[in-house]
């Protein structure tokens, strides 16, 4: 797993429930949106990942519908047990993909 | 207004270089952001997030790049030290030749001998580098068959023109445009050749190619003898240093074997004619042809660099 990827798990996973949209996710993890959406589509790709169009109508909200990503039941699950996994390989605890903590994450 | 302009073509650019599938929502995505951001006034964001996916990697399946430097390093070889070779095979040949002559020195027929043998002994190397090449192939970093054509073609180029200009120092110009003229028609063949072996098509790639080839050497071989031999290309009657152009399509096979298959043209003088103004370069097409023709239609074929799982095992990494 690479950082970027390990990022935007950790920033999806600290609020599950909670849809968020590319420049969202931008801010949260610092990453680039050259290297944010390679990771969507690829998480998109193994299913972690789902993508929704934004429920508005875009002439009453003055702005285009934004794409929302949210992780899957299984994507929860697994992006967990990874960032555990990574999170006890590193020896001293350093955690380059930032410090968002996962809420209810029992691997944590 | 100009900004985002720029920025809706750098999106289109990024668009472009993923896949077909995707390309229409991530527009529909993308806009969507930059209007965001258009409209809060952040300029320098706008297009800091434009070129950011204009130049980044698209979202093809990521490699392992360990394997994709590895892919790159080997391919990067083969195709910068096999074109050397074949002007190996093409030296090599020649003075092999030299020890079979003068042990066939005592016979009547040795002479005639001569050019077979060096075409004999081009073509038994040339297939012998086109085996290691279809080998290297397999795991080639070069994607689609223009670039295979193109990563396969310019390193030839690149050792083929000194070549000529070593051979013939004092015209090295005359050589060049029948060099230019094959190095083109090897491109066109080995893209077609890989295009129809990327779809499968292997023998039909096989046929394409080698005609294909074959085509693009004897054309450059007329253009050489026209525009090297001094009377140049002429209609009946000829005089001693000129060729009759209706024996041209002839005139490859006609270095390579100095024999005119027992037709009219043509005559003897011609093909010695022919022969002296082209010394080296109808055996470096025969040397290099194997190999590219190799080396494009099974890279072609070669399996895409496997991606990588999302989560290594534990098994093969010690985590999951």
């Amino acid at each position: 797993m690479t950082i970027p990827v390990a990022k935007v798990l950790a920033a999806l996973l600290a609020e599950p429930d909670e849809q968020r949209y590319g420049l969202d996710l931008m801010r949260l993890t610092g990453l680039p949106s050259g290297t944010l959406y390679p990771v969507l589509h690829r998480l998109q790709g193994a299913g972690w990942l789902a993508a929704d169009w934004e429920a508005i109508d875009p002439v009453a909200a003055g702005r285009p519908a934004r794409r929302y990503y949210r992780l899957t039941a299984e994507g929860v699950a697994q992006a967990r047990q990874a960032l555990a996994d990574l999170r006890a390989a590193i020896p001293d605890g350093r955690r380059p993909w930032g410090g968002t903590e996962p809420t209810g994450a029992p691997a944590w | 207004m100009v900004t985002r302009r720029v920025a809706e073509l750098l999106l289109e650019l990024a668009a472009r270089r993923w896949p077909v599938d995707v390309r229409d929502d991530l527009r529909r995505e993308w806009a969507a952001e930059l209007h965001v951001l258009a409209e809060s006034g952040r300029r320098t964001t706008m297009v800091g997030f434009a070129v950011s996916l204009a130049v980044s990697r698209a979202g093809a399946p990521l490699v392992d790049r360990t394997l994709m430097r590895g892919r790159a390093g080997r391919t990067a070889a083969a195709l910068l030290l096999s074109p050397i070779a074949c002007v190996g095979i093409v030296l090599v040949s020649a003075y092999t030749l030299y020890p079979i002559q003068r042990w066939l020195m005592s016979q009547t027929w040795a002479d005639r001998t001569q050019k077979p043998l060096w075409t004999a002994l081009t073509l038994g190397m040339a297939l012998l580098l086109a085996m290691f090449a279809a080998h290297w192939a397999r795991h080639t970093a070069l994607d689609g068959p223009l670039r295979i054509a193109l990563g396969v073609a310019l390193p030839v180029a690149v050792a083929a023109v000194p070549f000529v200009y070593v051979i013939y120092p004092d015209r090295p110009a005359a050589a060049v445009p029948g060099l230019l003229l094959w190095l083109l028609g090897l491109t066109l063949a080995l893209w077609a050749a890989a295009s129809l072996a990327a779809r499968g098509r292997l023998r039909a790639a096989w046929w394409v190619g080698v005609v294909g080839a074959l085509v693009a050497a004897d054309l450059a071989v007329i253009l050489a003898v026209v525009v090297t031999v001094p009377g140049g290309y002429s209609g009946p009657p000829l005089s001693p240093d000129t060729v009759d152009g209706i024996s041209a399509p002839l005139w490859l096979f006609v270095s390579w074997t100095e024999w005119n298959f027992g037709l009219p043209r043509p005559a003897h003088w011609e093909i010695i004619t022919i022969s002296d103004r082209l010394l080296v370069e109808p055996m470096l097409y025969l040397a290099c042809t194997p190999y590219a023709l190799a080396y494009a239609i099974r890279a072609a074929r070669s399996a895409p660099a496997a991606p990588v799982a999302l989560v290594q095992t534990r098994s093969a990494t010690g985590w999951t």
